[in-house]
């Protein structure tokens, strides 16, 4: 306040001044410290060469840098399972070397490999959030968090997650207490296990169960419980019609997401993921990996109808009639709020993850390398890349597309979907009898 | 048996409150909704939470105060506010415009409108469930703020239409500005149409829901482009010219069935045209001055009575003044488009699902501002 | 059956063209300011918060007939009348003006009606006005203040600067 200008100064030169008819160019008052911006943010002048701004080469030099980077740290690490043999022929030795037995040594084992998967979830619900924000904003021309971590909001959700921990947890008047708060938990369990029988590449899965399709689809389907207690429990009605909706929509998505990688077990000829993704090793012609999703007709129909169903599955949109933000009020999860809210996200983003690792294991080869010659890159990387890569799908999905209603959603389920993955069925089998 | 089987089967009604605070009521609307299941069986709307009792307030100001209540009715589209009540001010104070303040009306207005429909295409994605397509659209709109803010200094309440012409000439390198956007605008729309008015799922969600046949349209004294949805060709920039419409070439566009895609279809059309609009004045502005001579600082009108009725972007915005002699109206009557679109929502609901509510109140395009004034 | 493929293909088509359009743009720079960081500097007819220079007033109350919701006030000053002990006269200045920025609809009327040059009252270009009581709406300029920005505590009764609040901007471009 002391900087002002006296009045007495500045106000006889003011008079003096004759009366201006154009204005100079207006700024503002450097003497309270501020950033100053004088261009106008029209896209006209933005969007005229991008490349011309030095902003927008660091951002393409930054991602090719952080891609470069992950193929060479990949190179460098190698098979992870390698290690992870190594890593249990130490333990092995450790304890038998001690007298014990090696079923401790396997129970050790099994529970860090477990520990590792709810890592893998826990981690993916970060890095998810941030990922599915910046593609967000940057689809929206916007450009997302920035602040939190100084490099590119990278932080941001750490951070919010610290927010939501602190937040107070609201039990509305009219819930049902014990079954508010049980939602999430049923919500949020089935993900984990779910991933048990997940193939992160090659042998590189905490349980290599036969029946792992089934497995993880049984799993998934629990879920749906949680969401309309959660919906029921809320003594709201926008968050009842949420959960019932919820309840028809994963409920009957559940069927052509089944029926679509029936194909995908008839040409693999098992139900175990890790030999789905290895049934697709070797290249045709020499170039062309021997990807399910290459398969005429039959692969690229499979993969379109599980990716769709396993949007649905996700709640998200096209598909997010339970949450619904502008009809609802999002639905079922309206009347939760700090960690418990927070857990449902995780199971979202969770079940994305599964979606998108199933989509690589069962259509894009699971580890396999997309280049014939390529001898370097070890398979979890590339499980990884493809895995990130339908994700992005997802993403994409979402904010592009508007809200389907929800008899449209059933029409297109029963009508459309499921019928067509009937279909592909029998193509499938023919294109076995024929090859 | 089948009677038996009907009480046995009756379920409850639930009562839903859609509003005050609901996102999707595009301000304070309140709707009661009775719903059985998903289906509406009794919507009823409650206005009333935004009244600020614009039309009492004008009758103890002045008639240059008055202009500045009119931006706070329809605040999303301000110019044809502005406008009407300087149209109906200067019949009462006999008083014309000059050619280059008509063209710059003219122009605001136009550019108000694409701004309004802008406004009106991104919550309407939202309504529907894109996100996507509202940042494009106030990014355009942003561009059109710029200009008014460049033009008048107000992005949002502008008081730049006064009695007898314009606030001020436009500053000289705003012609400029405006064709830039105009060029960079024109692409946009068909990006609209691939986003969202083509899009299978907008379709699904809009084709054949809410439908208002044109004799229902007329009959709930609809207007704008809810009424031009329906088929009915009304639009006072053509069947009343004023400000000189008669002298630009554009087209009405109309709907078939008057489903909720039909009237925002129009609206996206409408937006072309509007940019058709703009392109002629850009070409043709007069010279000259933009404030009539003799317009009196507080002006005391000869006792009478005027109306006058522009096309403002919600319909058929019209106002009522009668003068006493006095320095302030003796009475003004506003005709609000959004007020009389909203009647119909309680019969155009029932039957419905809860989606459609949000995708029918969207098509209506109301603004909550100008329904309660 | 052809009907139904055309219009399966129709939609995917469609469907892929919006994708399309949304990979387009995510690759195209952003357009948002980074508000607190990077300021933008309004056009120059930008109707921000009003000013008020008490040196060049003249007191006529044309702002006070122009303003629509009555947010200004003011009070001339006066002197001494050298003819009449008893009464005081009225000068072409101000003793006190008021705005009251909680009223105030940023119409451009008051600097309009202003007859001076350089005009009196005017609108910055400083659109950061924040408010933590409805006393800080009203900033007053009384003799000896320098520009009009404090504000009268009622239960201090003095006049204070808003707490915590960023200045109203000077403007190099006075109109």
């Amino acid at each position: 306040m002391s900087e002002e200008p006296k009045p007495d100064a500045k106000a006889p030169a003011a008079k003096a001044a004759p009366a201006k008819k154009t204005f100079p160019p207006a700024k503002f008052n450097e003497k309270a410290g501020r950033l100053l911006k004088t261009t106008r943010y029209w896209p006209t002048e933005l969007w005229a060469n991008p490349w011309n701004k030095p902003s927008y080469r660091r951002g393409a030099l930054l991602l090719g840098g952080i891609i470069l980077g992950l193929l060479a740290t990949g190179a460098a690490v190698g098979e992870l399972a390698v290690w992870g043999d190594r890593l249990y022929a130490w333990l092995l030795a450790f304890i038998s070397a001690r007298g014990g037995s090696p079923v401790l040594a396997q129970g050790i084992w099994a529970v860090f490999k477990g520990l590792l998967v709810l890592h893998v979830i826990l981690l993916n619900g970060l890095w998810a959030v941030w990922w599915e924000r910046k593609i967000s904003a940057h689809i929206q021309s916007r450009v997302g968090p920035v602040y939190a971590g100084g490099f590119h909001g990278w932080a941001q959700t750490i951070c919010d997650g610290i927010k939501l921990l602190l937040k107070e947890d609201i039990t509305p008047a009219a819930s049902d207490a014990w079954v508010h708060a049980l939602a999430p938990a049923i919500v949020v369990v089935p993900v984990v296990a779910a991933f048990a029988p997940v193939s992160f590449g090659r042998q590189l899965a905490a349980a290599n169960l036969d029946v792992g399709v089934l497995y993880v689809f049984a799993m998934a389907g629990i879920s749906v419980i949680g969401i309309v207690m959660a919906g029921w429990a809320s003594g709201n009605k926008y968050s009842l019609l949420g959960g019932l909706r919820a309840c028809a929509q994963l409920v009957s998505y559940e069927l052509p997401r089944g029926f679509s990688i029936v194909p995908v077990l008839m040409f693999a000829g098992s139900l175990n993921i890790s030999a789905i993704a290895a049934a697709q090793a070797g290249y045709k012609w020499g170039f062309l990996p021997r990807w399910f999703i290459f398969y005429p007709v039959v692969g690229q129909l499979a993969f379109l109808i599980f990716l769709i169903a396993s949007i649905a599955e996700t709640n998200r949109t096209p598909f997010d009639i339970p949450e619904a933000e502008s009809e609802l009020v999002s639905g079922f999860h309206t009347e939760y709020s700090g960690m418990k809210w927070s857990i449902f996200f995780l199971s979202e983003y969770g079940y994305v993850l599964l979606a998108s690792f199933l989509l690589a294991a069962f259509f894009l080869g699971g580890g396999a390398s997309p280049f014939a010659f390529d001898h370097l890159i070890p398979s979890w990387i590339w499980m990884l890349g493809k895995a990130m890569l339908m994700m992005f799908l997802f993403l994409w999905a979402r904010w592009t597309f508007p809200r389907l209603r929800a008899d449209q959603l059933m029409d297109f389920n029963w009508k459309f979907l499921l019928p067509w993955s009937f279909a592909n069925i029998a193509l499938a089998g023919v294109w076995l009898l024929l090859s | 048996m089948s009677s038996t089987a009907e009480k046995t089967m009756k379920t409850d009604s639930m009562f839903i409150n859609l509003g005050p605070q609901h996102p999707s009521t595009h301000g304070v609307l309140r709707v009661g909704l009775t719903i059985e299941g998903e289906l509406i069986t009794k919507a009823v709307p409650d206005i009333g939470y935004l009244h600020r009792g614009t039309s009492k307030l004008a009758e103890v100001r002045g008639y240059h105060h008055c202009v500045v209540l009119t931006d706070r009715w329809d605040y999303v589209a301000a110019m044809p506010n502005n406008l009407v009540f300087c149209l109906a001010a200067e019949k009462l104070m006999e008083v014309q415009a000059p050619p280059r303040a008509e063209a710059l009306r003219v122009l605001m207005c136009e550019l108000n409108r694409v701004a309004s429909h802008l406004l009106f295409f991104g919550t309407y994605g939202i309504d529907i469930g894109a996100f996507t397509p509202f940042l494009y659209a106030f990014r355009e709109r942003e561009m059109i703020l710029d200009l008014f803010e460049m033009a008048c200094g107000a992005r949002l309440t502008y008081n730049y239409i006064r009695l007898g012409g314009v606030m001020a000439d436009v500053p000289p390198e705003w012609l400029a500005k405006c064709r830039e956007f105009v060029d960079y605008f024109k692409p946009r729309i068909d990006e609209y149409d691939t986003l969202l008015t083509y899009n299978p799922i907008f379709m699904a969600r809009t084709k054949e829901v809410g439908l208002i046949p044109a004799a229902d349209a007329v009959s709930w004294s609809l207007s704008g482009a809810n009424l031009r949805g329906s088929g009915v060709c009304y639009d006072v920039r053509k069947s009343d010219p004023y400000c000189g419409y008669e002298r630009y070439s554009f087209d009405v566009p109309l709907g078939q069935t008057g489903s909720c895609w039909d009237r925002y279809f129009c609206r996206v059309q409408e937006m072309r045209q509007s940019i058709r609009i703009i392109e002629q004045v850009l070409g043709g502005l007069p010279e000259g001055p933009t404030m009539a001579a003799g317009v009196a600082k507080i002006p005391k009108p000869k006792p009478g009575e005027a109306y006058a009725h522009v096309e403002g972007a919600r319909g058929d915005l019209g106002i009522f003044l009668v003068s006493d002699g006095q320095a302030s109206p003796y009475r003004m009557h506003v005709r609000a488009p959004s007020f009389l679109n909203l009647a119909i929502l309680q019969e155009l609901l029932v039957g419905n699902k809860v989606s459609d509510v949000i995708a029918i109140l969207g098509s209506i395009d109301i603004v909550l501002g100008e329904v309660d004034r | 059956m052809i009907d139904y493929f055309a219009k399966v293909l129709r939609a995917a088509w469609n469907t892929c063209k919006g994708l399309g359009l949304t990979l387009k743009y995510l690759f195209k720079p952003a357009i948002t300011v980074h508000y607190p960081d990077e300021k933008l500097v309004p056009y120059e007819r930008f109707r921000g918060a009003l000013l008020f220079d008490a040196v060049t007033c003249i007191s006529c109350n044309l702002c006070v007939k122009a303003c629509p919701s009555t947010c200004i006030d003011l009070e001339n000053a006066t002197i001494p009348d050298p003819k009449n002990p008893q009464a005081r006269k009225k000068v072409a200045r101000v003793e006190w003006y008021s705005i009251d920025f909680g009223k105030c609809n940023f119409c451009r009327l008051c600097e309009e009606s202003c007859p001076t040059k350089p005009k009196s009252v005017w609108h910055s270009l400083d659109y950061e006005l924040v408010f933590f009581s409805r006393d800080e709406m009203v900033r007053c300029w009384k003799a000896g203040m320098s520009w009009v920005g404090q504000y009268w505590d009622r239960r201090a009764k003095q006049f204070k600067d808003p707490p915590g609040q960023v200045r109203i901007m000077e403007v190099d471009a006075r109109r």
